[in-house]
């Protein structure tokens, strides 16, 4: 059964729908922020966004615009993990905790297995690991570098400049010389294959370093590069906000049209300066809080069974793919996929909640 | 004769996009239709008449008396010869693609201030936020031209891509001074955090406080480079600590390697 809130004591979802579309309606720059959400619940929360001139955000947005920004503004080379795992001849694994991010990445990837095609079939591969956490490098079997999330970015830059055949500190050439058989190795493959996720704390410099290499690879071999996302559906609600607005999150129709601004329109921000008088809080998988400290803000909350927040408007909503069947963004095939409910229950998913909203603020507006 | 002045009324209550109040773009307007002007960005309006009470004058010089950090973009795209003095604060993107003229601020900046500027001397007596002289998110380059003075701190990510001109920088800068300059000169007088010139192309950065570099900038020796003392000399009168520092003999540092290593980091002998 679900079930809704308001400052704590329950109330009716026809009550919540409409006290939901009172608080945005009648707000001056509402925020749709959160947005963990499956397809269809990203959709309908970036149509509400339209229709009251408000900002979305996405809770990951700093690890999705990381990738983004380097997308945009030098160049990307992806593909997915199944042409990976049959071509690769050489893995390098960039940053901690990869396997907790992506859990069924050594199945997907089997860097202990040989590539099927290409010049290298059948031999096996070699594999490298910048920066892994504790055990993770010796479970794939690769050859590591342990270091500090924090020097990860300058250990690409040294291996960058390596592969270039330009210099180094004599230093950093004796406190690392593993670097150098990495780049040798990674020169010599016919298919290598970066992996790394901006949630292993890599920020847009290092991914620009990361990418820096595999396209000066590229001159004269093949290499790629497998992208970990993040958390809460992020790269699906990126794609949906792509194809709805032409921009990633942070996006505002204040003025009527999408503007994509990623340091005005950052959720915490709009809401700490007070910028915001609203807030629709969508967590869907998790219920992960909102990021900001502020309490006097009007502020419905979107979450799973048990998440309840402190205060504000809360409505009980189903999880993707758990409760209800789901369109999503899927790591392993990196492609949309259905995945259909494991405990499929009656609890309304985002989608439903927030077109019933919608419909309450269509009701009261004259058009 | 005396400047255009936009007199601060009240605190916006919403940020506003003061793009439109260049002086070219005011031009053969009446105050009443200046007034009309709406530079909100939501859907509530925000009118010039709302914020500022305006004495018309000189439009070749525009005057905010008081400021807010919910200024965007005041002169954006701001043409040669024409010239903003605002007495206060100024939010994101300050001076914008400016092509020239001249921008001065007593108070502090936003994020974006200089964004991408092309020809305009811009100088902030206060701070400057993240991103100074830096492109928006999918552009190319940064800033190609002209010339900014900040008297106080700057943000992270300060001089991003930078491609020409010049940022002399007072105070201190936050994380990742002088990232994926493709160009361009930054001096910075105070400390620097975290790694500086990251992915530096061919741009020069010049650092009053050494510090350690990393791997991919090599030790070039001690010089008096002719070309630095002749930049020094073109920053007397707008910054007398910077003209100073860069008088004085300086280890060079060629770098970041792991890019094309013809950038480089000048900074005065330890000790």
């Amino acid at each position: 059964m679900s079930k809704a809130t308001l400052e704590g004591k329950t109330i009716s979802l026809e009550e919540a729908y409409r006290k939901a579309a009172d608080i945005l309606r009648s707000a001056r720059f509402p925020l749709i922020a959160g947005l963990g959400a499956d397809i269809a619940g990203a959709r309908s929360a970036i149509l509400l966004a339209e229709r009251v001139r408000g900002a979305f955000d996405h809770l990951a947005s700093e690890e999705i615009l990381a990738d983004l920004d380097v997308m945009r503004s030098f160049s990307m080379f992806t593909t997915t993990p199944n042409e990976a795992r049959v071509r690769a001849d050489c893995f390098l694994f960039v940053g901690p905790g990869l396997t907790k991010l992506w859990p069924s990445m050594v199945e997907r990837l089997a860097p202990d297995q040989s590539p099927r095609h290409g010049a290298q079939a059948g031999a096996p591969r070699k594999i490298f690991w910048l920066g892994p956490d504790a055990s993770e490098a010796k479970g794939v079997g690769a050859l590591s570098i342990n270091a500090p999330v924090s020097e990860i970015s300058s250990l690409l830059a040294q291996l960058r400049a390596t592969i270039g055949g330009r210099p180094i500190t004599r230093e950093a050439a004796g406190a690392t010389p593993a670097i150098a058989e990495i780049a040798q190795a990674l020169k010599s493959a016919h298919f290598g294959v970066v992996v790394w996720s901006a949630s292993a704390g890599l920020d847009a410099l290092a991914i620009e370093m990361l990418q820096g290499i595999v396209a000066d690879l590229n001159v004269s071999t093949r290499c790629t590069g497998v992208p970990i996302g993040a958390r809460a559906g992020a790269a699906g609600v990126t794609q949906a906000a792509g194809w709805m607005t032409g921009f990633p999150p942070r996006t505002a129709f204040g003025r009527g049209y999408p503007e994509h601004d990623a340091w005005r329109f950052e959720a915490r921000r709009l809401v700490e300066s007070g910028e915001a008088d609203a807030a629709l809080w969508i967590s869907a998988y998790d219920g992960e809080p909102p990021p900001w400290s502020r309490a006097d803000l009007p502020l419905i909350t979107l979450a799973p069974a048990g998440k309840q927040p402190g205060h504000g408007l809360y409505i009980e909503v189903g999880q993707p793919g758990v409760t209800h069947d789901a369109v999503e963004y899927a790591q392993e095939i990196a492609a949309m996929t259905l995945r259909k409910a494991s405990q499929s229950t009656a609890t309304p998913s985002v989608g439903i909640v927030i077109d019933a909203i919608l419909a309450e603020i269509s009701e009261a507006s004259s058009c | 004769m005396k400047p255009f002045t936009l007199k601060l009324r009240q605190e916006p209550p919403q940020r506003v996009d003061l793009s439109v109040l260049t002086p070219d773009r005011l031009a053969g307007l009446s105050p009443a239709q200046i007034e009309k002007i709406d530079i909100g960005v939501t859907k509530f309006s925000t009118k010039v008449g709302d914020i500022f009470e305006i004495s018309p004058g000189d439009l070749k010089n525009l005057r905010y008396e008081g400021g807010s950090s919910r200024f965007d973009l005041i002169g954006a795209k701001l043409l040669p010869e024409f010239s903003i003095h605002v007495d206060g604060d100024v939010g994101a993107q300050l001076g914008r693609l400016a092509y020239g003229g001249r921008i001065t601020v007593t108070g502090s900046a936003g994020a974006y201030a200089a964004s991408g500027n092309l020809g305009a001397e811009i100088e902030i007596s206060g701070d400057a936020g993240d991103f100074l002289a830096a492109p928006l998110a999918g552009e190319l380059s940064g800033m190609a031209g002209g010339r900014v003075i900040i008297r106080g701190s700057v943000g992270s990510r300060a001089g991003d891509r930078l491609r020409r001109g010049v940022i002399v920088i007072e105070g201190s800068a936050a994380e990742d001074l002088g990232s994926r300059v493709i160009a361009g000169t930054i001096v910075v007088l105070g400390a620097t955090q975290g790694r500086v010139g990251y992915l530096n192309k061919r741009g020069t950065l010049i650092l009053a406080q050494c510090k350690d570099l990393g791997p991919t900038y090599l030790d070039c020796g001690a010089h008096h480079l002719t070309y630095i003392g002749l930049l020094g000399r073109s920053l007397e009168s707008a910054s007398a600590n910077a003209a100073r520092l860069l008088s004085r003999k300086l280890r060079r540092y060629g770098g970041d390697t792991s890019v094309y290593g013809k950038g480089e980091i000048l900074t005065p002998l330890r000790g």
